[in-house]
């Protein structure tokens, strides 16, 4: 329907072009959701719980409301009891009977100034009645202290297996893992922990929410999918979602950390309750204490090998703690079990994926929801059996990854299998052959393959009689240069510039639908809607010229600008001048799904994305050295060989990749969210460790186009990818370097001292 | 609370405003002033995105109280070029494709601009750069295509060419 | 909030403002420390006293007779860049150069983070190794204090009311000295110091023998504290790996770290040990002039 009609040129899609809206970022014009303000508007603050778990005594906001300049105070008992959530709908906007977490919304407030609104903060008295907790998801599974008691009320995808503390339970099983293990030369069994990583955007939550005479809401936020946020919000609302409006005006990064509902509730509820357009803006504190990072995990695996190192079997289990609601945890479960089975041919699979509550932080989708815990389980573990059979670990690799028509681990056919060349291009380009340069260097290797996220993307494209189009989408420009490559596949088809592509702002009042950006799916989707428009308004512009020049439109062709058929030749803006006056314009609406690749449903039990679209294969390697004696660990180089089916803007996928492995690199050495007693200890970047410019190496990208079949131009999504590896790479590579194996994340300088200590003793 | 009248000098004009004494430069350029260009996020100084200039030298404008910044040269990104006439800086940035989601990147120039200016005619290794700019966090680039344009911007300050098009190199 | 901001413009109004307003009142240089602490509610001055305009308080680095007197205002960004402060110096720019960011370093004054008196600032080690003292000027005059005495414990020094810190005066070390500064954190910037280490090193004539050393530890105790024992160790011992080291356990054992969220009090003594050894021999290396 549209990777069909068109091949890339060369002309604009593939080209390093600079990113569209790259001026106004750098004179400081770009207006993000921080930046919005109204006149008149008031400010928002939220009280926060500073118990994980307690019963709500009582909540006195009398002092507060007479604070002058308070406007409002709310809490649950000011708004319907609407619950929501994506897999479960378990979350309401406030605590009810209970607080649940640590940083858990009791009352929000909207003064004429923020620090109003702080003081307000202070004088609401709360009295909470602390309650037994349980924080280790592998305890909760105990069901002893249920964070949820009334589970079984709740509403949830009939899809999911819940009990108790447990919120999904996901399989994939393939073929007889007993058998393998009965006949195995070798069985390996090893566990794995990560921890709580904030996705570490750079500007914070902010909405503001304005009612209208008619009843009506807009609410301009950094969201990554607005129109989920419509829904959401016309549900805690209640309201029908035509009359919920979402802007979206710029976003500071996301990351999957903006993809469901921040604070836009709470401005929306206090704008209502005021009659003034309110602003909230998270805090630091707050997006360390009551974000949606991504979830902590255990993995536990168990992989029967054969004497030559070929996989018999595996079985595997990953607790995916969700915190205080499900989330996106039990998708998170769900995905983690096909990176599990990871690029391989794995003989047998019986792999389990559980989604735990417990009393912390409600966790979501960074990058790469599952992926670099599960694949730091099972490539270390790969990296284990190399050792254990004498195996170069780049040859244990090879004889076990999958070709071109093997089965997926849904029983799916592979097709644009690259993970060979990855491979060997990645330990190329980092030296394989000598491993060990130095005593305390060394280097690693790790490989995955992961989904271009499906979901379908609608598009307007409309021609101007100044020969430039407009492209009306739905989806939001992260900052990836997603929008920038679906222009550039727009422009090469249409035989355009970039430079004559106009992007509209993203409104869900006027904006197609688009599933969101989210699951490295933008370019791709919005790329392919594209082009559906584009072979639309291709024959709209045929059929206005044959009109014309009174002929057929066999043989025209759209080149330069203009519709040629033989020596007549018109441009494209002058036929829009022309449609204008007499056919309402040139416009055309482009639509995008990508119908998921047949699977056996037989494999898989309760599984929330049973088969992965377009997936991309990848390999990272990395050469770093230790300091034995104070563990620091110091990356020299790091390679990364993608597939990324077509290259639409090199230089933003290079973009994709180094800031993926920076975060990557963070959550290897020095991220984690950290609880004692279910209280977050580090809610700060003081404590909080992000990379800086001095803890990322330079990264070399290798950019491997093994054709899609359903990516504009062949594509595949980019995004996440880059993120999944670094943990697995790392670990690789400290073990080749100093003998030490780590198996928790992140592998601080400390931690490695203790396990280099205790291997001496 | 009494407000006090403040006359503060940004990118080399006189404002004149009334202000709390405990408010800070961040909060008066964005909440009073309106000048949006820089950012707000930890209100700590470990990030950098509200970096600007003070006299020509970086520092985190969420710490230093507006009051304190009276009598100095204040230079926030929108003193630097417009888009008719970029800066190096801002020009390198969008032709190296370090600019991303954009929050940290007023910060980021402003860092590089000061860094720069402190040793004229002086072209850094990329070590030198991620030294200068390891107060400024990005989360989206990975600060390698950061460096590179910090680079180019000090070659081209040297032979005052602007890099305007973007780098094209093999793919 | 609130409180008022004063803008003295010489050392004797603002001592005055500090007499007449008592404890109510808090000076403020580059406000990197107390405009925090004011955010998260560890401070609540009613009144603050803006001294980084005196006319009278130095933010200059003099070299003198025998070393070099600082004045508090003097930021770190002028520390690290300061061409006298290679060789036999070289702990000073390196300890300047890690306290936060350029922005930071940019307007925080050594002055401020003296009397900040944090267990974990990096440039006071640095500026103990060279036995450095304090010029501190009140009403009735000025008196000397050495900088070992002046910090007590984690947010307090001898600073009496009406008082302000005004130079920190150091000598040049012996000839065949050095000093070396290192720093340990999860990080490779941007860090609160896990632990620092702070050494100043003098070898007899012979360049094989210790004379005397200084070796100050940060951030594993309430205060930074100096390793006499492993001091007083080193004299007329060889500088090898074997005097170091014993040296550095004499250090590690001295210390009384905690545990917190940055590291555990083990892995801090452990540090302590690896860095005193590491520092000590940095500037073996360095008076060979290796």
């Amino acid at each position: 329907m549209n990777a069909e009609a068109f091949r890339a040129t060369g002309r604009v899609a593939g080209k390093r072009l600079p990113r569209m809206d790259g001026v106004g970022k750098v004179v400081g014009k770009h207006v993000y959701a921080a930046d919005f303000t109204l006149p008149g508007m008031l400010y928002g603050r939220i009280l926060r719980s500073k118990k994980p778990h307690a019963r709500i005594v009582k909540i006195d906001a009398s002092r507060a409301k007479a604070i002058p300049g308070v406007r409002a105070v709310i809490t649950a008992a000011d708004i319907p009891a609407v619950r929501y959530g994506q897999a479960v709908r378990d979350a309401p906007v406030f605590a009810l009977d209970r607080v649940l977490f640590y940083g858990h919304a009791i009352a929000a407030v909207a003064a004429t100034t923020l620090e109003i609104a702080e003081q307000a903060l202070a004088a609401i008295d709360v009295e909470l009645e602390e309650l037994p907790a349980v924080y280790d998801p592998e305890e909760a599974l105990a069901n002893a202290v249920l964070v949820h008691p009334d589970w079984q009320d709740l509403k949830a995808l009939p899809i999911l297996v819940r009990d108790g503390n447990m919120a999904a339970c996901a399989k994939i099983k393939s073929g007889d893992v007993d058998a393998a293990f009965a006949k195995a030369y070798r069985v390996y069994e090893h566990s794995f922990k990560t921890a709580i990583q904030h996705p570490g955007y750079t500007e914070p939550r902010a909405s503001v929410a304005d009612w209208d005479a008619n009843g009506n809401v807009t609410v301009w936020t950094n969201t990554q999918l607005p129109f989920d946020t419509q829904n959401t919000l016309a549900e805690i609302l209640d309201l029908p979602s035509a009359r919920v409006r979402v802007i979206v005006p710029g976003i500071g990064g996301g990351f999957g950390g903006k993809l469901r509902i921040g604070v836009e509730h709470y401005a929306a509820l206090l704008a209502r309750k005021t009659a003034r357009p309110v602003r909230v803006l998270s805090t630091s504190e707050e997006e360390l204490t009551a974000a949606t990072p991504r979830q902590s995990a255990v993995v536990h695996l168990k992989t029967a090998v054969d004497r030559e190192g070929k996989l018999l079997g595996r079985q595997g289990r990953i607790i995916v703690d969700c915190g205080a609601f499900a989330g996106s945890g039990p998708g998170t479960a769900a995905v983690s079990l096909q990176v599990l089975a990871g690029p391989y041919r794995n003989g047998s699979l019986a792999l389990e994926g559980v989604a735990v509550y417990t009393n912390k932080v409600p966790a979501g989708s960074f990058r790469a929801p599952a992926g670099p815990m599960a694949n730091f389980a099972v490539e270390s573990q790969m990296d284990i059996i190399a050792d254990d059979l004498g195996i170069d670990p780049l040859e244990l690799r090879l004889r076990n990854i999958v070709h071109e028509g093997d089965l997926g681990p849904s029983g799916e056919v592979l097709k644009a299998v690259s993970i060979e060349e990855c491979l060997r291009k990645a330990a190329e380009a980092i030296g394989w052959h000598d491993r060990k340069p130095a005593p305390g260097r060394g280097k690693g290797i790790a490989c995955s393959w992961w989904m271009t996220t499906g979901g379908s993307s609608g598009v307007y494209v409309k021609i101007n009689p100044d020969g430039t189009a407009t492209l009306v989408s739905g989806a939001v420009e992260l900052g990836t240069g997603a929008i920038t490559g679906a222009s550039q596949v727009l422009a090469d088809a249409l035989s355009l510039d970039l430079s004559d592509i106009n992007v509209a702002g993203v409104d869900t009042q006027t904006s197609p639908f688009d599933y969101g950006a989210q699951g490295s799916r933008t370019a791709f989707s919005v790329g392919n809607a594209c082009l559906a428009a584009a072979a639309d308004l291709r024959q709209q512009l045929f059929d206005l010229a044959a009109q014309q020049w009174n002929i057929g439109t066999e043989g025209m062709e759209l080149r330069d600008k203009q519709v040629i058929a033989g020596n007549k030749a018109i441009t494209i803006a002058e036929l829009a001048r022309i449609s204008r006056l007499s056919g309402g314009g040139l416009i055309a609406h482009g639509t995008a799904i990508s119908p998921p690749p047949a699977y056996d449903p037989g494999k898989l039990e309760n599984h929330l994305l049973p088969v992965w679209n377009t997936p991309s294969f990848h390999a990272q390697a990395v050469d770093l050295s230790v300091d034995s004696e104070t563990g620091t660990v110091s990356i020299n180089r790091y390679v990364v060989a993608q597939d990324v089916g077509f290259a639409i803007n090199p230089t933003y996928i290079e973009g994709q990749i180094e800031g993926g492995v920076s975060q990557g690199i963070g959550q290897a050495l020095s991220e984690e969210i950290v609880y004692q007693d279910g209280r977050v200890m580090n809610a700060n970047l003081t404590d909080y460790k992000m990379p800086t410019a001095l803890d990322v190496p330079e990264i070399t990208c290798i950019l491997v186009q093994c054709a899609s079949a359903a990516g504009p131009f062949g594509a595949k999504g980019v995004g996440e990818p880059p993120c999944i590896h670094p943990p697995a790479a790392i670990a690789n590579a400290i073990a080749s370097a100093t003998g030490a194996r780590l198996y928790s994340l992140p592998m601080t300088a400390e931690k490695i001292v203790k396990e280099l200590r205790t291997a001496r003793e | 609370m009494s407000r006090k009248l403040l006359e503060l000098t940004i990118n080399g004009e006189k404002h004149q405003l009334l202000a709390e004494p405990h408010w800070t430069l961040l909060q008066v350029l964005r909440g009073q002033i309106g000048m949006m260009g820089t950012k707000e996020n930890c209100l700590e100084a470990e990030c950098g995105v509200c970096t600007v200039l003070l006299d020509g030298h970086a520092v985190n404008s969420c710490l230093l109280l507006a009051g304190q910044a009276e009598g100095h040269e204040i230079t926030t990104i929108e003193g630097l070029g417009q888009p008719e006439n970029l800066d190096p800086l801002q020009a390198a940035f969008i032709a190296c494709g370090a600019v991303q989601c954009g929050y940290c990147i007023p910060g980021m120039i402003l860092t590089a601009k000061s860094y720069l200016d402190e040793n004229p005619g002086y072209v850094p290794s990329r070590q030198e750069i991620r030294e200068a700019i390891a107060g400024t966090l990005c989360r989206c680039t990975g600060y390698s295509k950061i460096v590179d344009a910090i680079s180019q911007a000090a070659q081209d300050r040297l032979t005052g060419n602007t890099l305007t098009e973007s780098k094209e190199t093999a793919a | 909030m609130s409180f008022e901001l004063h803008r003295p413009t010489n050392i004797a109004e603002a001592l005055g403002l500090a007499t007449r307003l008592g404890a109510a009142a808090r000076f403020i240089a580059g406000g990197t420390d107390l405009v925090v602490q004011i955010n998260r509610g560890r401070a609540t001055p009613q009144h603050v006293i803006d001294i980084s305009h005196l006319s009278d308080l130095s933010r200059d680095i003099r070299q003198t007779a025998d070393g070099f007197s600082l004045g508090a205002l003097t930021h770190y960004r002028s520390i690290e860049r300061h061409p006298a402060f290679q060789d036999a110096l070289k702990a000073l720019p390196e300890a300047a150069s890690v306290v936060g960011g350029v922005q930071v370093r940019n307007i925080a004054s050594i002055g401020g983070n003296i009397i900040n008196a944090s267990p974990a600032a990096d440039f006071v080690p640095a500026l103990l190794a060279l036995d450095a003292e304090l010029e501190i000027q009140g009403s009735a005059g000025s008196r000397r204090a050495l900088l070992h005495d002046f910090i007590l414990g984690p947010g307090k020094t001898d600073l009496r009311p009406g008082e302000i810190l005004t130079q920190v005066h150091f000598k040049s070390p012996a000839a065949n000295s050095a000093t070396a500064f290192l720093k340990e954190g999860r990080r490779k910037a941007m860090e609160i110091s896990v632990v620092c280490v702070a050494a100043c090193l003098t070898l007899a004539a012979d360049g094989k023998t210790c004379q005397a050393a200084r070796i100050v530890v940060g951030a594993a105790a309430p205060k930074a504290y100096r390793c006499e024992a492993a001091e007083t160790a080193l004299i007329g011992k060889p500088a090898d790996a074997e005097t170091f080291r014993a040296a550095a356990q004499l250090a590690a054992a001295q210390a009384a770290p905690i545990s917190d969220v940055r590291a555990s009090a083990e892995h801090r003594r452990h540090l302590v040990g690896v860095l005193v050894q590491r520092a000590l021999e940095i500037c073996r290396q360095r008076i060979a002039g290796v």
